[in-house]
């Protein structure tokens, strides 16, 4: 602190319009008067657009003619354009991290546009913080790591193949891993793509079999994850391949061993319409073509070993495999699943047996499936007459799925389409429907075709279906645009349902410690500008992990992703952010007894601490959570650019006016500030007492933070953090501020803090509903409680925190 | 066809959509989400009434709602057939809850009409008079004794009173014109 | 075991008190306590469509009086479940709504606090007595009988504040009926509404909706159909004459309370039942059952 202090503090502050998304609430002139009137603020100016070109410039342009030396930019959240600003500070000659950003839109004028007086003073506060925080910072240099150019594809259907197969064209060895037997993905299970109707393995099947060949790719199919470590350039990941009970060298896929198997079980690829041996592939084109044998069916009869003969494939003793991988990034392309209404029989599915899911009568009309491409009703193996297809199964309804799964209207033409090029006037199809989604190329052309063709399209969503003795269905709907209740009998129901998020998504999320969406689908970083990374670095999404996709979007993205994991693989090296923690040997306790509870804390191992010597952090390894520093009982440990200093100057910049009426809130960079952005981004209105200081994890957040900001009057304290147990971007920082924060609650309310005014929230950054929720909730009661009796309690407590924080030389 | 000025003017006015109504609707309790209607028809397709009457039909109320037609909403009888079943309101896949909405907009009509059907102005009569929509007849009060069933308790008329008067029903409810049936 | 409020209504008192004497004849013999609530009032619900703050308002008062004592209420009648179990659980969601009915109650000196549950008769064996006694206690089991269930709209719907919505809220009497030992039948539209509450300004509706649902339930060969709420039994069993009647039909399927059936199945006498005050004559049933 001392040291920054001895040198010349300039500090240039830039305040944004962003058009009127911020002018048009915030009074920005006002604040960047008043920013001038800010200790060591040498130049402030308002500019309409601070990101553009010309903004920019005149950012260069001032540090040179001010003589400035920290800069600090009022505009939107640091998550959007903090890196475009280091690089304009650093392209001025400007340490990168000599940059503060406040956050006057997403946190202040997108959320409270009803209150613009309220939302300038916030902004006021807002850039008071970050000038106090700026006049701390430190310049700090990236610290450089060295890459592995090779790269884990998770998941091997379509996307993943394009994206292995891209990379590795790239000359980057691919490790491909597959949960299933064979690669390929549901794009594998289709009879036919729309809309051009070419069939869907005859364009898959090629592609398949090149990424077997592809010298630098490695498929390792029937194998699961089980754990990701490290960090951009220098991941280490653990893979389970699970026996096949086959030798995959040995295997030549003659399949001569499943001729002679006696044992049959539902295939899973027919949706279990169809069967295969207990010895097998899942369908003839499998790849890699190495049989699998089930053992939950087997009967061990043996019959395969003594077919196979001299090829000695087949060893019944084969053990789970477990390898490890290093690469340099990931590509996540697990895919989707289709919603299966089973338990709830919507729709009679489950329960009339002539009512099926669009897969499944992908599997019936398709020539290599189970009943050889003839539609047949399953109670008595007749032709229907009469198909009625129903859409938005699932989706589309805030009881289930509130999304709309993009893909299913398409799919449900090309099957009507399908019906009536086998059938033609042998045949009636209606589609109970509430909008044709039919965007894209080819796609509207090929709705017109259904209608050409006579498909009868009913605007109208299904109520309900009851089945007669005959097994016909009567569907009960509304025709909507003659405005009439209609019921309709057909001897087959299709039911589009949802595309849904993949079984074990969670636990993939857990695992790579990326994020989830509200819908369950995994989030990119930014939904316009980086619709394929994830906000891990190194790690790339693909395909419909991330949202329902159909073919050529999944391909595209496969490549895009492709590309991006380029960008890091094709060099030697990356830089990652220096805002690592650092011990003072000084202060460390453990030269003089034994402490090490740094160490014990770390969620990554990075602290090493030996007998009598002080704890030492291993840089590479460090990911700046900050834990440690708060758990650290001497303060001998200090993050970079989140140093106590910097946030104890925020803390007081906050809550130096008026300090009862404000709600001071600790969050997380990942989720709960995230959270807030979304709430902003989403115009979601709260009270505009909020004033939140940014920290990397909420495991940063000191309990003497808290202290601070009650003993300088505050109202209410919130932290925010990830949600329990696995959504913490640093393993479980959020347990450890959990458990630190409990045991603080409790002597606050010991010393008389009223229960309600610290508040510890887990708020994902899918969730701006419930951010701005909470803070309604928490001014709501800010009110209730009373100025008064806030003055009172805090008066009563401000003695103890002086004593309790005195150590701190404050 | 050709028409003259003066058979032209005979004609109903073209639709008039007027945002207004909508608001008020949605600004009662239970009809919050009106605006999120996206004219499925699934609480038509499930309601048992709507087979039985051509204006009875909930997704075309609610469009009448969010277009604002507020005459022909509310000059309509047929808003009292709905039976509460409450299907439209489980079926609905926006969380609309049209048969609180149907309950707005008879409470409007009420309000600003002054009409109810017969059977609530004795329904509503009754319960400010004893607390309950009978009158119970000494006879049967007797039965219950013989049946040895507890007597029944007195409700305490003077807080129904206010309660009625409370939200002004009272007034309205004196002067309130009725209706029998509803074809 | 459990003590309740017994909350009565309008109808039950005025006209099906076999319900009551049959429902108070069971829970006397699961050894369920009943309070008599003292100056309770309409539920509310014929009021919502007129006003529906002071409907709710009704509902709140009730709900006060039971808060005062303590105890939580239990209703014979679905309209009164669900109006008095609706309005207090929006009342205890919905901040705003609370206050502004609290506001209201002020002028007769209550407040809604939020403190008290409300079941339906049905909850109560389910939840508090549980099927197994109720199995326990069966000392005629109605074997070779098979009925089919009309639970009522407003036991089952909406979903949000059933304790077990759609499919589910029917699963309930199900299970109850098949505890007597008797089949409960499937038939066609079993969840669909009787349509008495809308008999005061048209008649010709519910009889229609009456006269589908009681063929449905012929259809399928139930000796009887077996209801828990006073409105949907007065729709099928007093109505059913004139159903009979108006539309030229033969349909004579008694209707029965479930504490009846339950009870007739617990050993109890007709007369102990209050049999002999359905419409409908169940003398075939009783043949079958006690022979
Ligand atoms: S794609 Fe079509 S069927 Fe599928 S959810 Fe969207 S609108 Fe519904
Ligand atoms: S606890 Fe966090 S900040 Fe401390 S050394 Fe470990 S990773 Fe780095
Ligand atoms: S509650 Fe009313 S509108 Fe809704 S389905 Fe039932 S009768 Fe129709
Ligand atoms: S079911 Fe819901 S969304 Fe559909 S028309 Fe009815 S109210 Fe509108």
């Amino acid at each position: 602190m001392r040291e920054s202090e001895s040198e010349d503090i300039r500090i240039g502050v830039f305040v944004c319009h962003c058009g009127l998304n911020i002018a048009g609430v915030v009074d920005v002139e006002e604040v960047t008067e008043y920013a001038k009137s800010l200790p060591n603020v040498v130049f402030a100016t308002h500019n309409r657009y601070t990101c553009s070109d010309p903004g920019q410039e005149e950012i260069r342009k001032a540090i040179k003619e001010h003589k400035l030396n920290r800069v600090v930019i009022a505009a939107c959240s640091p998550r959007m354009h903090e890196f475009t600003f280091r690089r304009t500070v650093s392209e001025a000659g400007l340490n990168p991290y000599l940059l503060e950003m406040a956050n006057i839109r997403e946190h202040c004028s997108w959320c409270h546009p009803s209150r613009p007086k309220e939302a300038t003073e916030k902004a006021k506060d807002l850039v008071k913080m970050a000038v106090a925080k700026a006049r701390l910072l430190r310049p700090l240099e990236p610290i450089e790591v060295p890459v592995t150019n090779k790269a884990l594809v998770l998941g091997g259907g379509i996307a993943g193949i394009s994206a292995a197969l891209d990379l590795a064209e790239m000359g980057f060895k691919v490790y491909l891993v597959e949960k299933k037997e064979s690669i390929g993905g549901h794009m594998a299970q289709l009879d036919k793509t729309f809309p051009t109707l070419d069939c869907s393995i005859c364009i898959e099947g090629p592609k398949m079999v090149d990424a077997a060949r592809h010298p630098n790719i490695e498929i390792i199919a029937y194998a699961d994850l089980l754990s990701v470590e490290g960090y951009i350039g220098n991941f280490k990941v653990r893979i389970r391949k699970n026996p096949r009970y086959v030798i995959e060298e040995n295997c030549t896929g003659c399949g001569e061993c499943r001729d002679v198997c006696p044992i049959e079980y539902p295939n899973e690829w027919d949706m279990n319409l169809g069967v295969r041996k207990a010895i097998s592939v899942p369908f003839d084109q499998a790849v890699p073509l190495v049989y699998t044998i089930n053992r939950d069916y087997c009967i061990e009869c043996y019959k395969c070993v003594e077919a196979c003969g001299e090829r000695q494939a087949i060893d019944f003793s084969q053990q789970p495999e477990e390898i490890e991988l290093e690469v340099g990034a990931i590509i996540v392309a697990t895919g989707y699943d289709i919603y299966l209404p089973e338990e709830e029989n919507i729709y009679g599915y489950g329960k009339y047996s002539n009512v099926i899911t669009s897969l499944e009568f992908e599997r019936l009309i398709l020539a290599a499936g189970p009943t050889g491409g003839h539609v047949i009703r399953a109670s008595d193996g007749e032709r229907p007459r009469v198909v009625a297809f129903i859409q938005c199964v699932g989706s589309r309804d805030i009881n289930k799925y509130p999304y709309c799964s993009g893909f299913c209207c398409m799919y449900t033409l090309k099957h009507a389409i399908q019906l009536k090029e086998h059938y033609g006037d042998d045949i009636e199809v209606y589609i109970f429907y509430m909008d044709i989604r039919s965007n894209f190329k080819g796609y509207e052309e090929f709705y017109a075709r259904a209608r050409e063709m006579g498909v009868n399209f009913i605007r109208g969503r299904v109520s309900k279906i009851t089945e007669t003795p005959e097994k016909n269905l009567i569907i009960h709907a509304e025709d909507t645009l003659l405005g009439e209740p209609i019921e309709l009998e057909a001897e087959m129901v299709v039911l589009a349902t949802a595309a849904i998020p993949a079984k074990g998504a969670d636990e993939v999320a857990r695992l790579l410690n990326i994020t989830r969406g509200s819908d369950g689908f995994f989030m990119e970083s930014h939904p316009k500008l980086k619709p394929i990374d994830t906000p891990v670095d190194g790690i790339f999404l693909a395909g419909a992990c991330q949202g329902p996709k159909d073919i050529p979007y999944s391909v595209s993205q496969g490549s895009g992703a492709a590309a991006r994991a380029a960008t890091i693989l094709s060099k030697p090296s990356v830089k990652i952010e220096p805002i690592i923690a650092v011990v003072d040997p000084e202060k460390c306790r453990n030269v003089r007894v034994k402490c090490g509870i740094c160490a014990s804390k770390c969620p990554y191992g990075a602290i090493v601490v030996e007998k009598g010597k002080p704890a030492e952090v291993r840089a590479a390894m460090c990911h700046g959570c900050g834990t440690c520093v708060a758990e650290c009982p001497a303060d001998a440990i200090t993050q970079m650019h989140f140093t106590d200093a910097q946030i104890f100057a925020q803390i007081r910049a906050a809550l130096e006016e008026n300090p009862e009426r404000k709600i001071l809130g600790f969050c997380c960079n990942w989720c709960s500030y995230a959270g807030a952005d979304l709430a902003g981004t989403s115009r979601y209105e709260y009270p505009p007492n909020l004033r939140i200081i940014r920290v990397m994890c909420s495991g940063r957040v000191d309990r003497d933070f808290v202290l601070e900001a009650f003993r300088r009057g505050a109202g209410m304290v919130l932290i925010g953090a990830c949600h329990l147990p696995y959504d913490c971007h640093y393993i479980d920082g959020n347990w450890k501020m959990t458990e630190r924060m409990k045991a603080l609650a409790k002597m606050l309310q010991k010393l008389g803090l009223t229960p309600e005014r610290f508040r510890v929230e887990y708020i994902s950054a899918a969730e701006g509903v419930k951010f701005a929720n909470v803070i309604r909730e928490m001014a709501e009661k800010l009110e209730e409680i009373g100025e008064e009796r806030i003055k009172a309690e805090n008066a009563k407590l401000k003695p103890i925190l002086d004593r309790m924080l005195s150590r701190k030389g404050m | 066809m050709v028409y003259s000025m003066s058979q032209k003017e005979e004609f109903e006015v073209v639709n008039r959509v007027d945002p207004a109504f909508k608001r008020a609707v949605s600004g009662m309790h239970g009809a919050e989400k009106i605006s999120l209607c996206f004219q499925c028809g699934t609480c038509t397709a499930g309601c048992p009434i709507s087979r039985f009457n051509d204006f009875y039909n909930p997704r075309r109320i609610a469009r009448m709602i969010q277009l604002g037609l507020k005459d022909r909403l509310l000059s309509n009888d047929a808003l009292w057939l709905c039976t509460t079943c409450y299907t439209c309101i489980d079926n609905c896949p926006q969380g609309v809850e049209m048969a609180y909405i149907i309950r707005a907009l008879r409470n409007i009509t009420v309000e600003e009409r002054k009409v109810m059907p017969t059977i609530y102005k004795q329904m509503l009569s009754n319960i400010l008079k004893t607390g309950y929509v009978y009158v119970i007849s000494e006879l049967r009060i007797k039965r219950r004794i013989q049946h040895g069933l507890p007597p029944l308790p007195k409700s305490d008329s003077k807080q129904i009173a206010k309660l009625f008067d409370a939200t002004h029903i009272s007034d309205i409810l004196e002067r309130a014109e009725t209706f029998d049936r509803v074809d | 075991m459990a003590e309740y409020l017994i909350f009565l209504g309008c109808v039950i008192p005025y006209r099906l008190q076999s319900y009551e004497i049959s429902a108070r004849r069971i829970l006397e013999a699961f050894d369920v306590k009943l309070v008599e609530m003292p100056s309770f009032n309409c539920c509310g619900y014929p009021v919502d469509p007129i006003d529906h703050e002071l409907a709710s308002l009704l509902a709140a008062r009730n709900l006060c009086l039971a808060e005062d004592l303590e105890m939580d209420i239990l209703t014979l009648c679905n309209g009164c479940f669900s109006m008095l179990n609706k309005t207090n659980r929006m009342l205890k969601e919905d901040r705003g709504y609370r206050e502004k009915i609290n506001k209201a109650l002020g002028k007769i000196g209550m407040e809604f606090k939020g403190s008290i549950e409300v079941k339906h008769l049905v909850h109560v064996l389910i939840e508090d007595i549980g099927l197994e006694e109720i199995k326990k206690a069966i000392k005629r089991p109605l074997k070779n009988i098979q009925v089919a269930q009309h639970s009522g709209c407003h036991l089952i719907r909406p979903a949000k504040y059933a304790s077990r919505g759609g499919n589910g809220g029917m699963e309930m009497l199900k299970e109850l009926i098949r505890a007597t030992g008797a089949e409960c039948l499937e038939y066609e539209d079993e969840d669909e509404c009787c349509g008495n509450p809308i008999i005061g300004v048209n008649e010709e509706i519910p009889l229609q909706l009456a006269r589908e649902k009681l063929k449905h339930v012929r259809a399928v060969g139930a000796q009887a159909l077996i209801t828990v709420c006073p409105f949907c039994h007065i729709m099928y069993d007093l109505n059913q004459s004139r159903i009979e009647r108006k539309f030229g039909l033969k349909l004579e399927i008694p209707v029965l309370h479930y504490p009846q059936l339950l009870g007739l199945a617990m050993g109890l006498q007709p007369d102990e039942l209050a049999l002999n005050e359905l419409r409908v004559r169940p003398d075939e049933l009783l043949k079958r059952i006690i022979g």
